[in-house]
């Protein structure tokens, strides 16, 4: 498949401005860093086994909210809010266009359905410097809500850049290695009712509709 | 023969969605409601509404499980019962949380196994779990041995046939486990009916990325062998003790089948469900225009106007249970349905909306219940002061009076008279060409047998 990237909807930044901020109870913290996992800026470290938020990294997706056990975290607003979004513009559309077709995708296909973000954004943020998904997520808002469809793309889109390194520790995110272009022919014959070689092909030939594909934007 | 508008599923309160609205859709002056089986008198017929008598589905349970063996499941043994929050969503949940009470003490009666736990696997937010174990007593029936489980909690690798994938620790964190499900058939658009009965493999037991592969590493047919794969893993089978579903038909609830075989009662599963809502499913297709109204207690894909989901009907008219339906790219353009000329937010859970509020007119029916939703919805909707005005909204906007309720129910579908009469006229043609067509190749895809499926 060749895609060659064109513009992002005619627009310089998708950005997404972030109006909620995380903030920990000190009291209430007993320093069982659920929090700090499910973070998916990497906004929440420990620090003298209470948790602390970085204001500058969080995209106030309450995931840390709803892990806390113990309810020690508290939702504020921002004064100002954080505006996560990437210049693609400032990026070599050829570099974006050949970094998704590496991981096989339409620079724009949008593969975060929650924060409306495209593969060439998160293309231009590897590009731009982000190595891993917590840096991409920061760079682009991508993975700051439900996180079931674009963490296949996005670390995609990081291997297919040579980012392929794991997570250091805890559970923040987990490798995916599985998809239908690797499945083993003996596997496909096994299970004829699920159509593995035609959708392989379809995967090769670049006309394969994955799931989130059916929501995309009228322009 | 149209009815008047029957009394929608109630809506449990919960932080994921806006303020209970003042008023439901199905109370408007003019909105009258039509059985399913006036439609398709050859849907099976139910055994429980809403609000019925709970003995029945205690009996279904009990008499699907006689047969289950559980000789495996020893007194000192843990066994983690999983359900899914989806499971509460039909006709107020009360039903799925009955069989889960029965499995429970059937399992504790024949194996004098005393820790079983009750794992109660959330679609998005471990909020869900927080407030529909208590909403359902659920941690008294298991005596308090009841946990939430997330798509972001610590996961366990399970190796498969395709690779490694990630499980939920704490669904897989006993000596068995039993697969606690039901059978609505959503998204028919994702699962193709292929397997659709060990999805939960892939999304309620799995962590975040396993469903991201599910979700964008595959086609819609090929996505489930991931499931699949997870399920005959050996670590599942390991522990895996057997299955029991709670199984529907546009009617309502017409029983509870369970099995050690899962495949066998995959098929069975598939069957039931191709025979009993195949003809609604088409029928949605051939609806050429209406508003649809969204006014129930779940994600707006989500929600039941007769036993079947809004996600059929905003898909669009495509046959998804024809396999020969592949999945070719097409550049920009929604798969969303035009026939859906506008929609009308009375109350729905505020994530999932994705672009519904951008492509569709979208009218929010109460300045209240609009602060409850995400606010890409609001800044693309027109806020109204009322239910009522609303729909005179919709109707000016989407130049038609047919409207259907996605309300919670099932049994019969609340709607417009012009609907209503329009989906009379069109049901004897999708009925014939069913049986006569789409049935048998349906069937066949899937390697059934039609003759020896009736």
């Amino acid at each position: 498949m060749r895609i060659r990237w064109r513009t992002l909807r005619g627009s310089k930044i998708n950005m997404k401005k972030v109006y909620l901020l995380s903030k920990v109870d000190e009291d209430k913290c007993v320093g069982d860093r659920f929090c700090e996992n499910v973070c998916p800026t990497r906004a929440i470290r420990m620090v003298n086994k209470k948790a602390v938020v970085d204001e500058t990294k969080c995209a106030g997706c309450l995931h840390c909210l709803d892990a806390c056990g113990e309810g020690a975290i508290m939702v504020l607003e921002r004064q100002a809010p954080l505006v996560l979004g990437i210049d693609t513009t400032e990026i070599d559309p050829a570099e974006i266009g050949d970094l998704c077709n590496r991981a096989n995708l339409d620079p724009e296909e949008r593969i975060c359905v929650c924060m409306d973000v495209r593969a060439g954004e998160v293309a231009g943020a590897i590009l731009q410097g982000a190595r891993s998904p917590e840096e991409v997520s920061l760079l682009t808002g991508i993975r700051t809500s439900c996180g079931m469809w674009c963490m296949a793309p996005v670390q995609r889109l990081l291997q297919a850049h040579g980012d392929a390194k794991k997570p250091d520790k805890g559970y923040r995110w987990y490798p995916i290695e599985t998809g239908v272009w690797d499945i083993p022919e003996e596997v496909a014959r096994k299970y004829p009712e699920y159509r593995l070689e035609e959708d392989s092909a379809q995967f090769r030939e670049g006309t394969l509709e994955n799931l989130v594909s059916i929501f995309k934007a009228k322009s | 023969m149209l009815n008047a508008a029957v009394s929608p599923p109630k809506i449990m309160p919960s932080l994921m969605g806006p303020v209970l609205p003042p008023k439901r859709a199905a109370e408007l002056p003019g909105i009258a409601s039509l059985e399913v089986k006036e439609l398709f008198p050859d849907i099976p017929d139910r055994i429980y509404l809403q609000g019925e008598d709970l003995s029945k589905i205690r009996t279904a349970t009990e008499k699907a499980l006689a047969d289950v063996d559980m000789g495996m499941i020893k007194p000192g043994d843990s066994v983690n019962l999983l359900c899914s929050e989806h499971g509460f969503s039909i006709l107020e949940g009360e039903a799925y949380a009955e069989m889960l009470r029965t499995i429970k003490d059937v399992v504790r009666d024949r194996t004098r196994c005393e820790n079983i736990r009750l794992r109660f696997c959330v679609g998005g937010a471990l909020i869900e779990a927080r407030e529909m174990i208590p909403y359902f007593g659920l941690a008294e029936a298991f005596e308090g041995r009841v946990a939430g489980v997330g798509p972001f909690d610590r996961g366990v690798p399970i190796e498969t046939e395709i690779g490694t994938l990630y499980g939920l620790a704490k669904v897989y964190d006993a000596d068995w486990i039993i697969h606690a499900h039901y059978d609505d058939p959503r998204e028919t658009y994702f699962h193709r009916l292929v397997g659709r009965s060990l999805k939960a493999f892939t999304m309620s037991y799995a962590r975040l990325e396993t469903r991201s592969v599910y979700h964008m590493n595959f086609g819609s047919r090929s996505s489930n062998v991931v499931p699949r794969a997870i399920f005959e893993s050996p670590f599942v089978q390991e522990k895996f003790a057997f299955t029991c579903f709670q199984v529907t038909s546009p009617a309502g609830i017409i029983g509870v089948d369970a099995d050690n075989d899962h495949q066998q009662l995959d098929r069975r599963l598939m069957v039931n469900t191709l025979k009993s809502y195949g003809k609604l499913l088409r029928l949605f297709a051939e609806i050429d225009e209406c508003i649809a109204v969204l006014d129930a207690g779940r994600w707006p894909w989500y929600l039941h106007a007769g036993g079947l989901t809004s996600g059929n009907l905003l898909k669009g008219p495509t046959d998804y249970l024809d396999l020969e339906v592949g999945s070719p790219r097409k550049k920009y353009p929604s798969t969303l349905n035009p026939a859906v000329k506008a929609l009308v937010v009375n109350h729905s859970w505020r994530e999932l909306f994705v672009d519904l509020a951008s492509w569709y007119p979208t009218i929010v029916t109460d300045p209240e219940i609009a602060k409850g939703l995400p606010q890409r919805v609001v800044r693309n909707a027109f806020i109204a002061e009322s239910l009522e005005k609303a729909m005179e909204h919709a109707y000016e906007v989407g130049k038609t009076d047919k409207a259907i309720l996605f309300d919670g129910s099932y049994g019969a579908i609340n709607l417009t008279p012009p609907l209503g009469e329009y989906l009379l006229e069109k049901a004897p043609a999708v009925s014939r060409k069913v049986d006569g067509e789409l049935l048998p190749m349906w069937l066949r895809q899937r390697g059934i047998d039609p003759e020896k499926a009736y």
